[in-house]
């Protein structure tokens, strides 16, 4: 009996935990194994942040897409073309670019959960609630396995 | 005229001379006083028409735009450590794009090869991303690899640098005109000297026209009694080349003169000869006229002017006088003749020593074959940017205002594709046909043949030849499948069918071997491309769903709804099919193929840009079970073959089609960062004797045993898994049971109930026991 009042408390913390748990924008930087990681096309990436701080948003976005051509796996640099994409203000091609990057990503954690945040901002931008609900559960999702 | 005779007669033969003493003295039709009149009249005239002119020709000048075509480059060669590339690919790059191989590569568009290493000395280029400076790399190239690539100037520092584009295509304006500007400061001053020595020594102390040069013009027509020469300056050459004809006439010498003297009055010698050297026609290429030092040292020589040599220089000039008389490739003697007078004039004004002019009299020609330059090399590529930008961009724009095209094209990966379809059509005289090539994560276009010889402009079968594509529809069945809630285990008949169509005929599809082999996993039925339990599948799903999905995988055409074209008598053209698949090479994201990348203005500022823009069309796990089922064609299907000759290491997955009677043999297929769709066929339609495994697939398999760097990685996604399941493909099972076999499944489709055979999972049933606890 004790046992059983001892679980019940552990399963109900553990639910509570995960409702009210918020989804917490991680700071983000190239996850661990990404293969931009020591490849070429790092230095083409670098070039590309410094084109946008510039606000030389074309040549930081051919400089990544040259990247892509080296790596075209690299979860890191769909994320930099989405997040440019943003700025540019155009969210569809945003969402596109996030989700190419949720393909070669961790199948958990902060970064994941980092990605559909971007998904969801880019769905909100193009006034989409479905996909801004889908997005932010996700990342629920992806940061609960974060923790875990 | 009999009678004016008689009339005359009677006409008396001599007047009286009293009479003619009576007549009023004769009044002289031109006074003095008429001349002065006369005079100032044609003053006035004069003063006005000059006026006129002045105010045309400066009018005219100052608002001179040259007509521009636009240029079409080839993608940038990236040269990055690490990258695979022969010494023989490098070389032939280089060669392509008239590098010279010297000791030191001192001069930008040079190279020096020592043992392994290799000095380059590129040459810049704009680009939308600020481009590329001319700069001295030194390469490391060891077993096929860049094993280094440094700046000279920092040799402990690797660094991405890349070769400029070449150019392979231009859009002329109607009248054919094509030139590359150049600008004065631009131009090597020996050639300017050349020019002079040649065509105008007193070019910079006359004011338009030399009375010098004139008199001599004028002795030598009137000994040949015609006019044979013009005495011209270069600024009355300019004038006739800007505003009037060729032709030789007293009035239009009559014109010019004064137009040049307006001409020099306004503008200075520099502008007056860089608008000569701009303006000037040097040669024909076809329809093509020549215009410009610029564009002539390319169509001649294949290198910017810059980097021409005195005795290409020469010939250059010489080449004025007269274009298609002096014409190097035709007549040789002539132009040597011609060349050699040009370097002596240069050694009479001091421009050469006598050791440099006989260095350079003794140069062959040195002018590139005609169609040896990479211009105009790759028809069918070219005709898709036209096609492109013609969606964008108005034609008079394209045609006049000198836009960069920055286009998609691998030259290494376009070579490859053409060789590996003519050698294989080598013995098969009555086959044609296609090959695209592109990088399918950003949508690139890297190659495009649309026939089995290459260089030969006409019909582009790439994106014309419109093909039933045979099973290459049958993905778009299995994806309906899947996403019907089927698994890849499902189990299909493959047995007969048959459907009444609307108009009373019945469709009955059959297998190629004519046999129908029962039940078997979907999976099976896509690997063997089996057409009847295919149908059945399709049937069952219904074909409004398996049409939907043939659209949304990139098929834009209009899909005529009958069953048959679930087994592939839809129509595509190899381009339309390369959209197709695309979207299954990259799990499920659709990504417009795209054969520019940027367009820059006359000056490399950007204009435009066509970015990489996927969009998710397919469940990320729906993206996977395809790739991982069109795998299965090539572990145990119709694709076998290609294991035999890739390395074990690259995995690839596609899959054949074959259309009824054989007319038409594809393969679709693509590896982790290239695609390739390949279509064989007759362009009479009949019957070839090949299939998408006898035909393509060889060609196919080449091609990415040269092209594919990267394996395609067949990682379940979250939410699927690696299951054993019994051979029903309805109950979970293990390694090791009888007919058990692994497959990747949705999580959502996992069967619950477990075969009598396998192994149980331990943690599974730990985790459910803790659960069950909290009621026990």
């Amino acid at each position: 009996m004790v046992s059983r009042i001892v679980r019940l408390t552990l399963v109900v913390a553990w639910l509570a935990a995960c409702s009210s748990a918020p989804v917490v924008q991680a700071p983000v930087d190239v996850p661990a194994g990404d293969p931009l990681l020591g490849s070429p096309s790092e230095s083409l990436w670098r070039q590309a942040v410094v084109a946008r701080e510039q606000g030389e948003l074309a040549a930081a976005g051919r400089l990544l897409e040259r990247a892509v051509t080296l790596v075209p796996d690299s979860s890191w640099l769909y994320r930099e073309l989405a997040e440019l994409r943003l700025r540019e203000d155009q969210p569809r091609a945003a969402e596109g670019l996030a989700r190419k990057a949720l393909r070669f990503a961790p199948p958990t954690g902060a970064y994941r959960a980092a990605l559909w945040q971007l998904v969801a901002t880019a769905c909100a931008r193009s006034d989409d609630p479905d996909c801004v609900a889908l997005a932010r559960r996700e990342a629920r999702v992806a940061q609960k396995g974060a923790r875990q | 005229m009999p009678a004016r005779k008689k009339s005359s007669a009677k006409r008396p033969k001599r007047a009286p001379k009293k009479a003619a003493l009576r007549q009023p003295p004769v009044r002289r039709w031109w006074s003095w006083r008429f001349i002065g009149q006369l005079s100032l009249v044609l003053l006035v005239v004069a003063g006005v028409a000059t006026a006129f002119l002045d105010a045309w020709v400066q009018k005219r000048f100052d608002s001179h735009q040259w007509q521009l075509p636009a240029r079409v480059y080839a993608r940038p060669v990236e040269l990055y450590q690490g990258r695979q590339l022969s010494r023989d690919h490098l070389t032939r790059l280089l060669g392509l794009m008239r590098y010279r191989q010297d000791g030191r590569a001192a001069a930008p568009g040079s190279y020096a090869l020592q043992s392994s290493r290799l000095l380059l000395h590129t040459r810049g280029f704009s680009d939308s991303d600020g481009g590329e400076p001319a700069r001295l790399l030194s390469l490391e190239l060891r077993d096929n690899r860049l094993q280094s690539v440094v700046d000279s100037r920092q040799p402990d520092k690797q660094i991405v640098a890349r070769l400029e584009p070449v150019q392979i295509g231009s859009i002329h304006p109607r009248h054919h005109e094509d030139r590359v500007l150049v600008r004065l400061d631009d131009v090597p001053p020996l050639f300017i000297g050349m020019l002079l020595a040649t065509e105008d020594r007193a070019f910079h102390e006359h004011h338009g026209i030399s009375l010098r040069g004139l008199a001599r013009a004028m002795m030598a027509n009137l000994k040949a009694g015609r006019l044979q020469q013009g005495g011209s300056t270069l600024t009355q050459q300019l004038v006739k080349n800007f505003w009037l004809t060729r032709e030789r006439t007293l009035a239009r010498k009559l014109v010019e003169i004064p137009m040049a003297l307006l001409l020099e009055l306004h503008y200075s010698k520099e502008d007056i000869l860089e608008a000569y050297l701009n303006e000037v026609y040097l040669g024909q290429n076809g329809a093509r006229a020549i215009h410009g030092v610029g564009l002539a040292a390319r169509f001649y020589f294949g290198r910017p002017l810059e980097e021409l040599q005195p005795h290409q220089m020469a010939m250059l000039v010489g080449l004025l006088k007269g274009p298609s008389y002096y014409d190097p490739r035709r007549h040789t003697e002539r132009a040597l003749k011609r060349r050699d007078t040009v370097l002596f004039a240069a050694y009479e004004q001091g421009l050469l020593d006598g050791a440099a002019m006989a260095a350079a009299r003794g140069r062959s020609l040195d002018v590139v074959p005609r169609g040896s330059a990479a211009l105009y090399a790759f028809p069918a590529f070219v005709d898709l940017v036209r096609r492109q930008l013609a969606r964008d961009y108005p034609e008079e724009v394209l045609s006049s205002e000198g836009l960069q095209i920055h286009s998609t094209l691998d030259v290494l990966s376009q070579y490859a594709a053409e060789a590996a379809l003519a050698r294989h059509l080598k013995n098969r005289d009555s086959l044609n046909g296609a090959v695209v090539v592109t990088a399918p994560h950003q949508g690139d276009v890297l190659a495009l043949v649309g026939d089995r010889q290459a260089r030969r402009a006409g019909f582009n079968r790439a994106l014309d030849a419109v093909r039933p594509i045979g099973s290459l529809a049958k993905p778009a069945v299995v994806l309906a499948a899947l996403e019907s809630g089927r698994t890849l285990a499902t189990r299909v008949v493959d047995g007969a069918v048959e459907v009444r169509m609307e108009d009373g005929q019945v469709w009955r599809p059959q297998n190629y071997d004519g046999e129908s082999r029962g039940s078997m996993p979907l999976v099976d039925a896509l690997a063997m491309s089996r057409n009847q339990a295919i149908a059945r599948v399709g049937l069952d799903v219904g074909l409004a769903s398996v049409l939907e999905a043939l659209q949304r995988l990139g098929v834009q055409r209009d899909i005529p709804p009958y069953p048959s074209v679930m087994l592939g008598s839809l129509a595509l053209s190899p381009f339309e099919v390369a959209v197709m698949y695309q979207t299954l090479a990259t799990g499920g994201f659709r990504t417009p193929l795209r054969a520019i990348t940027d367009i820059l203005d006359k000056d490399g500022q950007p204009l435009g840009r066509y970015p990489v823009n996927p969009e998710q069309v397919v469940d990320e796990a729906e993206g996977f079970l395809m790739q991982w089922s069109l795998r299965q064609v090539v572990l145990r299907g119709t694709g076998q073959s290609a294991l035999r000759q890739l390395p074990a290491d690259m995995v690839v997955a596609g899959k054949t089609g074959t259309s009824d009677g054989n007319r038409d043999a594809w393969f679709a297929g693509f590896s982790g960062d290239r695609l390739a769709v390949v279509w064989l066929g007759a362009d009479d339609n009949s019957e070839t004797r090949v299939s998408g495994a006898s035909g393509p697939l060889p060609i196919w398999t080449d091609l990415m045993a040269e092209l594919s760097r990267r394996p395609l990685v067949l990682a379940p996604p979250a939410g699927v898994s690696m299951t054993w399941l019994d051979a029903d493909g309805k109950r979970l099972s293990g390694k090791g049971c009888d007919g058990a076999r692994e497959y990747p499944v949705r999580d959502a489709y996992r069967p619950r109930e477990r075969s009598s055979c396998g192994t149980v999972d331990a943690m599974q049933q730990g985790v459910f026991k803790w659960f069950r606890g909290l009621f026990d």
